[in-house]
């Protein structure tokens, strides 16, 4: 009844999935000890020091880039490779975009299910960010990883949700599983998903009559 | 710090003093006098001594202690002493709550909690008395949009049909309230009350989930009511008799169960979806249908519906005791009366006091009264395991034992019955008698 | 804003036999939310499911509070499992604020998150008794959930948020004896677990009524991204634990449980395994833990990230849980999602419940490890 997991099956994919974890090399070490004595100098001279010791660059693994390039040849300019680090890869679109990248993420990379819809609000730029965290239960080598796909809408002073041109094409024919998720983004940033089947509230009473409350300009009281 | 209040005037309290004086004179003369007209005149009352009793003669009895035990005697032997005391409503409501309170506790030590424990001092034996009072206290909500006769008249009609069921239990020998010829076919007519009850206050009170709990509760208890008559069909057959009392004394010898062991499993099933106690409360099934059919009652409505359920689980027990255990059927282990206090009387001292009349019970009915309830309480508590042990089934398996199985296998147990019976091992003039 | 018409209202149109019955909010059978029911007769046609009834905007709450001050609040929506629902906001700040944890920390995380995981287990399992009318089944886990609860207790001084793990490792070392009561306890616990097979597990009447009910196909789990239990019950091996080690699951001996019915059974039977599990990595993590060390690495008062943001998640008893952290130079956040398991497999619910029985809407529901609260954050 209970099929468990062959236990001699698990290191070999681990090892084969992260070969390219970089080993630590003398070169990592003399990094560390510079960045302590960098910390020492810096505390003893009482100067804040988060944002002026260079965050050392971390190299680039394997796997994650050829997932990474994949996409990039693929689409070319059109997409905008922001990071590749171990298990994790970001990068970003334009709206119009997006459901290409999604088809050519789900069909030919095996990315088969959404984690998370994160919105993030940039009103300095007058953007709305959502970021799709896919994941992968079918892979094997791509169960560790999680690609964001990010792509830009435009942000309204005045929201009207829904109406105004905060809108991007939905994901839910790509991945089932944003469902949900993406509901949740509507009410919370008023960012409207053209061809979603039940753009409705979710969690927000019905009555709700503010402006969507993730938004930065949603002040909390007292804060 | 008392004062006299500062408006007090001594004509108006005497005036208040002659006002209720008068005002107890009236009531005294309207509602009194004819009552003791009534008593006079209507009520039959018992001849002790050679006398007839009234109500003056009654009174100077009481003043001789002697005299008392007659009186007191012919009360136990009166109608209402049966309907309201011992072998009906008091006795049935007294055993209920003892299971009450046997089933808290069981049902905590099985799943590793204490229980009731505070109310009462002595492991919380007060704590149904406490919920009662609790209950009595609250403010009974009618919906709005209820059918508000019948709402209110649905607890009461349960508990009357349930008090109907319990009145048809013989306990002791003789000892019985109503004993019909046809007791069984009673029994069936008192049981098909219920559905129709409980449809009604859950329709009356418009909700939809008394609705559906309505619903469930009609298509449980008509799809369990014919194997419930089938698997007593047996017991019909062997005993030759539809009187309980006379089932009972039919099973002197062997118990029914000895050769009726399928009826009785069918039996004790049915009686247990009837009762709607887990495995079968869908009626009442918390998780799906927040409490079925008693959802909209509150206060004293929904504790006479417990206080109906209770009778009836009571009734149901004794039913079985009495169709399957041999009733009050039992080795004598009472002990008999001491036959110094008849003769001689109780020396106290130099004075030694006679009570003509003793013993209040006989020795016969005591023992059938305490096997009855010997036997009646083990088998609630067998009605009680399961609450403990099986977690809630769904509506169509339960139709679909009742209408498959249970039916089927009630049948079993007629034709092993009609069996006994053809073959003169059973039966009026059998083999075993 | 056109207002679609919510799904079932037009089936009610159509037929008249249709019944709408507001499951929730104040049902013993809902938790803190609402599903919209349509019944046919006992067949329900239509689900909808409304939750944000317990939604405190955790979330906006975190983008006005530093690094620290984020710790308690964010264990809130589910105090039951407070130490997974921090853990991966710990691993996050951790890697954005670039610090290392020192070794006997990482294992007593874990021993905290798995003695947390087997505490909401049992809870979830307390509920899932008392739904399917089975009262002994809500007392006994109920009661034995004070085992681990005290350990918690001992370890972090609260019975139930513990805030145990911050940024940097724990907050206090293991008190003195530790070892001894929390293997003893564990080992009694697992006589327990073996108990609750027997009156829950393998009872006719429990099989009979949840096997075969809300079957969800393995195709079906990976399309609807489900996660934790009910992915693992549709036949997916995926455990955040096995697949994305963190801290030192790497080092402990444990195995996932994968069942291949994907039915309300399956899916109430993988938590009750896990337990099995935990009580294994447990028992691994106090014998490979180092005896002595520091347990938390100091930050620095009102820690800064860079201009930066991660990703990162845990197996916590209802999936994976992922923290996505945005930070812009600040001792804020500028943006933390959270995305929880509840959440996930929230887009189970109609689609199971579509077509079932309204009595297995109890089985089936509860049978998907939701918690409301965490799911409304």
């Amino acid at each position: 009844m209970v099929k468990k997991k062959e236990k001699d099956k698990e290191p070999s994919e681990t090892t084969d999935a992260h070969s390219d974890k970089p080993e630590p090399t003398d070169t990592d070490l003399a990094n560390t000890l510079t960045k302590e004595e960098l910390r020492k100098f810096y505390e003893e001279k009482g100067i804040d020091l988060s944002l002026d010791i260079p965050i050392h660059p971390k190299p680039i693994p394997q796997f994650e880039k050829s997932v990474s390039d994949k996409i990039a040849s693929k689409f070319g300019s059109k997409v905008n490779v922001d990071y590749v680090r171990p298990n994790r890869i970001r990068m970003s679109t334009k709206r119009e975009d997006i459901l290409d990248v999604a088809y050519f993420i789900r069909d030919e990379l095996g990315y088969d299910h959404a984690e998370s819809v994160a919105g993030v609000d940039y009103p300095d730029s007058k953007e709305i960010e959502i970021v799709y965290h896919l994941g992968s239960y079918t892979d094997e080598q791509k169960e560790s990883q999680i690609l964001s796909l990010a792509t830009r809408v435009p942000r309204e002073d005045i929201p009207h949700p829904g109406k105004d041109r905060s809108r991007t094409p939905t994901l839910r024919d790509v991945f089932y599983s944003v469902e949900f998720h993406e509901r949740e983004c509507f009410e919370m940033f008023g960012v409207y998903f053209e061809g979603h089947p039940d753009n409705r509230r979710l969690l927000l009473p019905e009555d709700w009559a503010d402006i969507p409350p993730f938004r930065k300009d949603f002040k909390i009281k007292g804060r | 710090m008392s004062t006299i209040a500062p408006e007090f005037r001594l004509s108006r309290f005497i005036a208040s003093l002659v006002d209720i004086i008068f005002w107890i004179l009236l009531i005294f003369t309207i509602v009194g006098l004819p009552i003791v007209f009534i008593m006079l005149f209507y009520i039959k009352l018992p001849v002790i001594n050679g006398q007839l009793l009234t109500p003056y003669l009654a009174l100077t009895w009481l003043a001789d202690p002697s005299r008392t035990i007659p009186i007191i005697k012919s009360f136990i032997h009166s109608t209402f002493f049966r309907v309201a005391v011992f072998p009906g409503f008091g006795f049935a409501a007294l055993l209920a709550a003892a299971t009450i309170f046997v089933e808290r506790k069981f049902l905590a030590k099985m799943q590793l909690r204490v229980g009731p424990l505070y109310c009462g001092k002595i492991e919380g034996i007060l704590q149904l008395m406490g919920d009662g009072l609790k209950l009595m206290s609250k403010e009974i909500i009618i919906p709005a949009k209820a059918d508000k006769p019948i709402f209110w008249i649905g607890p009461l009609l349960f508990v009357g049909t349930a008090g109907a069921f319990v009145s048809l239990i013989p306990v002791a020998p003789g000892w019985v309230v109503a004993n019909p010829n046809v007791g069984l076919l009673a029994v069936f007519a008192t049981i098909g009350f219920f559905p129709i009850i409980v449809v009604l206050s859950a329709w009356a009170a418009n909700s939809k989930w008394t609705f559906i709990g309505g619903l469930r509760a009609l298509h449980q208890m008509i799809s369990f009511e014919i194997p419930l008559i089938l698997s007593l069909l047996s017991i019909v057959i062997l005993s030759g008799t539809l009187n309980l009392s006379q089932i009972v004394e039919s099973q002197k010898h062997y118990w029914w169960i000895v050769f009726t062991p399928i009826s009785a499993i069918v039996f004790f099933i049915t009686i247990i979806a009837e009762l709607e106690r887990i495995p079968f409360d869908l009626p009442e099934a918390e998780s799906e249908i927040v409490a079925g059919w008693l959802t909209e009652f509150s206060g004293m409505m929904y504790g006479l519906i417990q206080l109906g359920t209770y009778l009836k689980l009571y009734a149901f027990a004794g039913l079985f005791t009495v169709l399957f255990l041999g009733g009050w059927n039992g080795p004598m282990v009472w002990p008999p009366f001491p036959t110094d206090i008849i003769t001689n009387g109780i020396t106290i001292g130099p004075i030694t006091a006679k009570f003509p009349g003793l013993p209040l019970f006989d020795q016969e009915m005591l023992n059938g009264t305490l096997w009855f309830v010997i036997k009646t309480v083990g088998v609630i508590l067998v009605i009680l395991l399961p609450r403990g042990v099986f977690p809630r089934i769904r509506i169509d398996m339960l139709l679909h034992t009742g209408w498959y199985k249970w039916i089927g296998l009630a049948f079993v147990n007629i034709f092993i019955a009609l069996g006994l019976l053809y073959a003169g091992v059973l039966g009026p003039g059998g083999l075993i008698q | 804003m056109t207002t679609p018409l919510p799904p079932g209202i037009e089936l009610e149109k159509i037929d008249e036999r249709i019944m709408t019955l507001n499951v929730g909010p104040q049902h013993p059978g809902s938790g803190h939310m609402r599903l919209i029911i349509k019944v046919d007769g006992d067949y329900i046609v239509s689900c909808d499911p409304d939750p944000g009834y317990v939604h405190r905007g955790e979330e906006k709450m975190a983008e006005y509070r530093n690094y620290i001050q984020n710790i308690p609040h964010l264990e809130r929506p589910v105090i039951h499992d407070s130490s997974n629902i921090l853990y991966p906001y710990c691993l996050a700040v951790e890697e954005l604020l670039d610090i290392e944890v020192p070794e006997r920390a990482k294992y007593v995380r874990v021993i905290a998150s798995e003695l947390n995981r087997c505490i909401y287990t049992l809870y979830w399992l307390a509920i899932y008794g008392i739904f399917l009318g089975h009262s002994t089944m809500f007392m006994w886990p109920a009661g034995d959930r004070e085992l681990f609860i005290d350990l918690l207790e001992a370890m972090s001084g609260a019975r139930v948020t513990h805030a145990f793990l911050v940024p940097g490792g724990v907050r206090n070392d293991l008190p003195a004896n530790f070892e001894e009561r929390c293997l003893r306890q564990v080992n009694y616990f697992e006589k327990r677990l073996k108990e609750y097979e027997a009156i829950f597990y393998q009872n006719p009447l429990l099989i009979a009524r949840t096997a075969g009910t809300g079957i969800l196909s393995r195709t079906d789990a990976i399309r609807l991204g489900t996660t934790g239990s009910v992915l693992r019950a549709s036949g997916v091996d995926f455990d955040v634990r096995k697949k994305e080690p963190y801290d030192v699951y790497e080092n402990l001996d444990f195995e996932t449980v994968v069942m291949k019915e994907g039915d309300s059974y399956a899916r109430s039977r993988v938590p009750y395994l896990e337990m099995f599990e935990s009580c294994r990595i447990i028992k691994d993590a106090l014998q490979k833990m180092p005896k002595s060390g520091s347990v938390r690495t100091k930050l620095k008062p009102n820690p800064k990230g860079g201009n930066d943001e991660v990703y990162r998640r845990v197996e916590s008893g209802r999936g994976a849980l992922g923290y996505y952290i945005v930070s812009n130079n600040r001792p804020e956040p500028y943006r933390v999602k959270i995305s929880v398991g509840s959440f996930r497999n929230l887009i189970c619910i109609p689609y199971l419940l579509k077509g079932e029985k309204l009595g297995n809407m109890p089985a089936v529901y509860w049978s998907l490890n939701y918690w409301p609260v965490e799911a409304d954050r």
